[in-house]
């Protein structure tokens, strides 16, 4: 009897390692079309990794990095009792979420109103033309904005004063609270055009028959829109989405940089600017390390769960 | 089949840079070729090419096509390849430079020295400037042992660029204020921030608008980006009859440091420029403007006073005197807060030994470089970086040089193509004498001396000047001699150490003092003292005293490593 | 049939009413996008000392060609020029068809090697080994100075492999069984089936790899500052753009004549033209790759 069971486990058991191997021979296109890239990411992505080492050590450029004084979390401790990390993580949490959910509305309706475009060139001309801010750099673009926000002769003022909603001009760029607000209308002025391009995109895959089918059936455009143009771009969306909200930690500072001033910076410091100005600016590489680090790991933590979700939901997965 | 694409394009990148390959090796063969003849007292003239890195950007950098720069090869044989920081700062280029530790021949790294140094990267000099190079010691004179990095290690690892012997002929700085409130008001007496105030008051309310209706701003400051430094916290040392020491205020008997705004006689002056705004003398977007729209209001002759450094405003009143609206440009004066004290801008130094160029340990031969590094501190180097050469851009008229007048133009109007072309401002690479001293022909080294400014002035310059007496607006500023020299220097040429702490403690001050000071300015008169109390607080918080007390270590170590 | 044809045509007040609606926002957008750009080009065409005084909206002031006249005579633009094209050529068809062929495998859910490699690929989105590894790696590669050191490191783009992924979940998987049926491999089934359905996010992913490409310029500072026959045309352009916005300086004369004589606002503009019109008509040449389902209506036929 057992005997017969430990040969059913041994007869088993080899099934699964060949079954293995014969799928790998079967799929061996496949593993050929990836394998290659597998290496490359290997080497490019997660061999220079040991540079987190750094955040261990009280790194000096001269010496290798095994030949470093190791501090432990040293780093680590100090940027979490920084009172003003606590605020830029704030600030940059804030405008990520409101960019985030910008981003992800404003492109999708815009694509929707195109597609009901009928004449084709108008069509094609007003894509491109609203693409163009995406290429003009920031410095030039919060320059246009702080200058359209001046009380001195800007266009907004003027503009709310001469339909008398106000009296006086309203110094918007000097007010902290606001800053957030103008920096995600900014932003969206500047990359609802390149956004939407992929959204067009999604939509110019969905199968015409559908949209004949249901003219048929008598839907509305507004139907249609419901029914069949969201649904059908529903997983590019979500994919996009998904993978964003990994970044909503890192969202570089350029753009927050050049719309502040002195007065409005205890809102618009981001963390990647902190990061500049406390790490690598005094040299301190450790120190910007460990936020780096800092940054992947709620990265990865944030996407994975917001994947998780996903799966729990829809059954599917984004990664 | 992607294959064969991939191969096909990869053996094209292969070809492509084959091909830029080859064309590289026939320049380079063209060069040798033309190498020079003339062996003077050198054993070798061979052409050698030296890569410096400097941390400063240059975008005129001529690659030795100016007229300078094919007499330096032709010369002495070295071509010079430089690279610029781009993009980034100095700090990322000289950091990525040690973590590969590859270096050039020279570098020039500005406030990198210390990162270059404890990565071994630099050479020290004394024995090569010893044995080769006597020009360069010439120049140094009794100040060589400036030149030395600290008091623990003695060696000299850069060659500090400044001028030696430097005698400032103008006055850059100060306040300003438009001609034509001046000539209006019959030019009165501005020497404190009350004289100031009411001859703008005063002209502001006679003449509210320009002629085209826009309206006049009184005073607006630069104080939206990193110019708030100098348009807004700088001037209240200078106000109140102290030097420039970085942010940091040094007692000159027991060489104590705190903040300068730590003083109690900057708060007041902050105090006027609160009540400045209150009265609504102070343009209201002077901390929201970028530097773009400050100098636009300054262009269009709107700004009766400013608070400002020329340099900052030159690109804006060129405008102005492109119009010809020279009585809206503007005079300076030394303003300070009241009759006791006195403008501190010329407080002497003594050389400033700051940043400087180095040879590094990647140096293929650092003899020649040295050598030719002499040569440029020889006294006919210095006179061909700073006139040029003499039949093209000078001429000697009854033994004074003269500037071709063409070339002359050029500098003054269309400066870029002047460096780019005749090479000269390009090569400053070694030591040099500064401006006011006199070459063995009786001739200044350099091309900056008093008639060569008052050349520059404009009409309405000179009848400013005239009606107050004075030739050049230096002569409202105290004489040089009215102050003791400061035995350790400037402050802001001494670094903390790169591992120290203090740095952080610093970083985070000028956070704190870019939030509280504007607050303080725009605040209501009666809150005033609450918010620079809590300002005052919030240094403390996070331990500025530490800081100030390494500092003031800092110094008298300075003190007595140039004491010797 | 006449019926069906009466009710496809009649047209709704309300419809009518939003398409007007919708062509008037159409055209604010059109105009409001626009602006920045027009801003630009104008002041490109105006006189520099002229820039200064600022409150130029949309034409210039006073015309001149001399801001581009001065951009021409830098010779190494040609070669950035050069470079840069060629960079974007094949930067772009590289990136296209490695985007897309690891997207395909990753999209067969019964890829055996699929739970792992996809995670594995998603993670590096959101990490970095930093500056300085990134540059040791080059240096031992030995990429320091060449013109792969453009193309290598960028060769595969993670987030264009999602996203071309996810347009591929959504075409009918019936499609790739019955070229399975007819015995293609995996290989032959990517190439012949799936991309050419993936026009429209090929032609999106292709745009971005190449406007990436055409822009890049910190890599060329990072490696190739010391091969000016490798420079690139964003590069040539940053190095001209050089802005004082370093406050640590200032008291050093050199810094100062650079700020006090710094380059003229019109010539940045009339660089940013330069730079930027040429990858601006690259979009219109892919629009008409994204029309609607055509390819995969043929296909299915």
């Amino acid at each position: 009897m057992k005997s017969q069971t430990s040969n059913q486990n041994s007869v088993a058991k080899i099934s699964s390692t060949k079954r293995f191997f014969r799928t790998m021979v079967q799929q061996k296109y496949l593993y050929f079309m990836s394998l290659p890239f597998v290496i490359w990411i290997i080497v490019f992505s997660y061999v220079p990794i040991w540079g987190w080492l750094m955040a261990f050590q009280n790194y000096r450029p001269r010496n290798n990095i095994l030949n470093q004084d190791w501090v432990g979390f040293k780093h680590f401790i100090e940027l979490f009792s920084d009172e003003r990390f606590y605020l830029v993580l704030r600030n940059t949490l804030a405008m990520s979420s409101m960019g985030l959910i910008v981003s992800f509305t404003v492109p999708v309706i815009f694509a929707l109103l195109l597609n009901e475009l009928r004449q084709q060139f108008f069509k094609r001309t007003i894509q491109t033309i609203a693409y163009l801010p995406h290429f003009v750099s920031w410095v030039v673009v919060s320059g246009i904005v702080t200058k359209m926000l001046s009380t001195d002769g800007g266009a907004v003022n003027e503009l709310l004063m001469a339909l008398h909603i106000i009296d006086q001009p309203i110094q918007f760029m000097a007010k902290g609270e606001w800053f957030w607000g103008i920096v995600t209308i900014a932003d969206a002025w500047k990359e609802t055009g390149w956004n939407t391009i992929i959204f067009l995109a999604a939509m110019s895959g969905i199968d015409p028959e559908l949209y004949e089918a249901s003219t048929v059936d008598g839907a509305g455009r507004f139907r249609k829109m419901w029914h069949i143009t969201l649904p059908g771009i529903r997983t590019t969306f979500m994919v996009l989405f998904i993978l964003s909200i990994g970044h909503l930690i890192s969202i570089g500072f350029e753009k927050q940089f050049l719309l502040s001033n002195p007065l409005v910076n205890d809102y618009a410091e981001v963390l990647d600017l902190y990061a500049l100005n406390y790490g690598i600016n005094l040299s301190r590489y450790s120190y910007g390390t460990a936020i780096g680090i800092f940054n992947s790991v709620v990265s990865i933590i944030l996407v994975f769960l917001a994947n998780f979700i996903y799966k729990k939901v829809t059954k599917e997965s984004v990664i | 089949m992607k294959k064969v694409k991939l191969g096909l394009s990869l053996l094209l990148v292969m070809t492509m840079l084959f091909l830029a390959a080859c064309g590289n090796n026939s320049n380079n063969a063209g060069s040798t070729n033309s190498g020079s003849s003339n062996s003077g007292e050198e054993a070798s003239l061979e052409p050698m090419t030296l890569r410096l890195a400097s941390g400063d950007a240059n975008p005129q950098w001529d690659n030795m096509q100016s007229d300078i720069g094919q007499f330096i090869k032709e010369k002495t044989g070295i071509t010079i390849e430089q690279e610029f920081p781009v993009g980034g700062s100095d700090a990322d280029m000289f950091a990525l430079m040690v973590a590969s530790d590859e270096y050039p021949d020279l570098v020039m790294p500005k406030g990198n020295v210390n990162k270059l140094v404890d990565a071994g990267a630099l050479i020290d000099l004394r024995p090569l400037l010893e044995e080769h190079a006597p020009n360069i010691m010439k120049v140094y004179g009794e100040y060589i042992n400036r030149l030395v990095h600290s008091a623990e290690d003695d060696s000299i690892y850069v060659l500090p660029l400044d001028g030696v012997g430097q005698t400032y002929f103008d006055a850059g700085g100060g306040f300003q204020i438009q001609h034509q409130v001046l000539e209006e008001l019959g030019y009165p007496e501005i020497k404190t921030v009350k004289d100031y105030e009411n001859a703008i008051k005063t002209y502001l309310e006679k003449n509210p608008t320009t002629e085209d209706g826009q309206p006049r701003i009184g005073l607006s400051l630069n104080g939206g980006e990193w110019q708030i430094l100098i348009s807004v916290t700088n001037p209240a040392f200078y106000a109140t009859g102290a030097p420039d020491d970085g942010e940091f205020y040094v007692n000159q008997d027991t060489y104590e440091v705190i903040m300068h705004y730590q003083r109690p006689e900057e708060r007041e002056y902050f105090r006027w420029l609160n009540h400045m705004n209150d009265i609504g003398l102070l343009d209201k977007e002077s901390f929201v403007q970028k530097y773009d729209q400050y100098k636009s209001k300054i262009a269009s002759g709107r700004v009766l006073g400013i608070i400002d450094q020329d340099w900052d405003y030159a690109e804006a009143e060129n405008a102005l005197k492109a119009e010809g609206k020279f009585e809206q440009t503007y005079a300076n004066f030394p303003v300070t807060l009241d009759e006791s004290y006195q403008d501190a801008s010329f407080m002497g130094t003594g050389y400033l030994a700051s940043y400087g160029i180095g040879i590094t340990v990647d140096a293929k031969d650092p003899v020649r470089i040295i050598k030719f590094l002499d040569y440029l501190a020889s006294e006919e180097g210095q006179i061909l970086v700073n006139w040029g050469i003499e039949g093209q851009h000078y001429t000697v008229e009854d033994g004074k040089r003269v500037i071709i007048p063409e070339v002359l133009d050029m500098k003054v109007n269309d400066n870029n193509t002047f460096k780019k072309q005749t090479g000269i401002g390009n090569y400053f690479m070694s030591a040099r004498y500064g401006d006011g001293v006199l070459d063995s022909t009786g001739n200044y080294f350099t091309t900056n001396f008093p008639d060569q400014i008052v050349a520059q002035y404009s009409e309405a310059d000179k009848k400013t000047l005239a009606a107050y007496g004075k030739t050049v607006y230096k002569d409202f500023w105290p004489a040089d001699d009215a102050f003791k020299e400061r035995a350790y220097g400037a402050g802001w040429t001494i670094n903390f150490d790169t591992a120290s702490d203090a740095n952080v403690i610093f970083q985070k001050s000028q956070d704190i003092m870019k939030k509280y000071i504007p607050q303080a300015i725009l605040a209501d008169p009666a809150d005033f003292d609450k918010v620079y109390d809590e300002f005052m607080a919030e240094l403390d918080k996070i331990n500025v005293a530490k800081m100030n007390a390494e500092y003031s270590e800092l110094i008298k170590k300075r003190v007595e490593m140039w004491s010797k | 049939m006449s019926t069906q044809k009466g009710l496809l045509n009649q047209r709704s007040f309300g419809d009518k009413s939003f398409d007007v609606f919708n062509i008037l926002f159409m055209i604010v957008v059109g105009i409001v996008t626009l602006y920045p750009f027009l801003n630009v080009l104008a002041i490109s065409f105006n006189d520099s000392v002229d820039t200064v005084r600022g409150g130029i909206s949309i034409y210039p002031r006073e015309f001149t060609l001399e801001n581009y006249k001065t951009i021409f005579a830098y010779d190494t633009l040609l070669t950035g020029l050069q470079n840069t094209v060629i960079r974007t050529v094949l930067g772009t068809l590289i990136g296209v068809l490695t985007a897309s062929m690891l997207a395909y495998t990753l999209s067969r859910v019964d890829f055996q090697a699929r739970k792992w490699m996809s995670p594995l690929f998603a993670t590096t989105m959101y990490f970095s080994g930093g500056l300085i590894p990134g540059y040791m790696l080059m240096r031992h590669l030995g990429l320091i100075g060449t013109f792969e050191v453009y193309l290598l490191p960028a060769l595969l783009s993670v987030w264009n492999v999602f996203i071309v992924r996810s347009y591929i979940d959504g075409l009918p998987l019936a499609l790739q069984e019955s070229a399975k049926l007819d015995g293609a491999n995996d290989f032959v089934i990517f190439w012949k089936v799936i991309l050419p359905l993936c026009t429209p996010v090929l032609a999106t992913i292709a745009l971005f790899v190449a406007v990436g490409h055409w822009n890049a310029w910190f890599d060329t500072y990072l490696y190739n500052s010391r091969s000016p026959e490798l420079t690139t045309l964003q590069y040539e352009l940053m190095k001209v753009l050089q802005s004082t916005s370093s406050s640590t300086n200032y008291r050093d004369p050199n810094a100062q004549q650079a700020i006090a004589s710094v380059s003229p606002e019109s010539i940045k503009m009339a660089i940013t033209i330069v730079v930027t019109v040429p990858i601006l008509v690259v979009y219109p040449f892919l629009q008409k790759y994204f029309v609607k389902g055509m390819t995969l209506g043929a296909v299915k036929s």
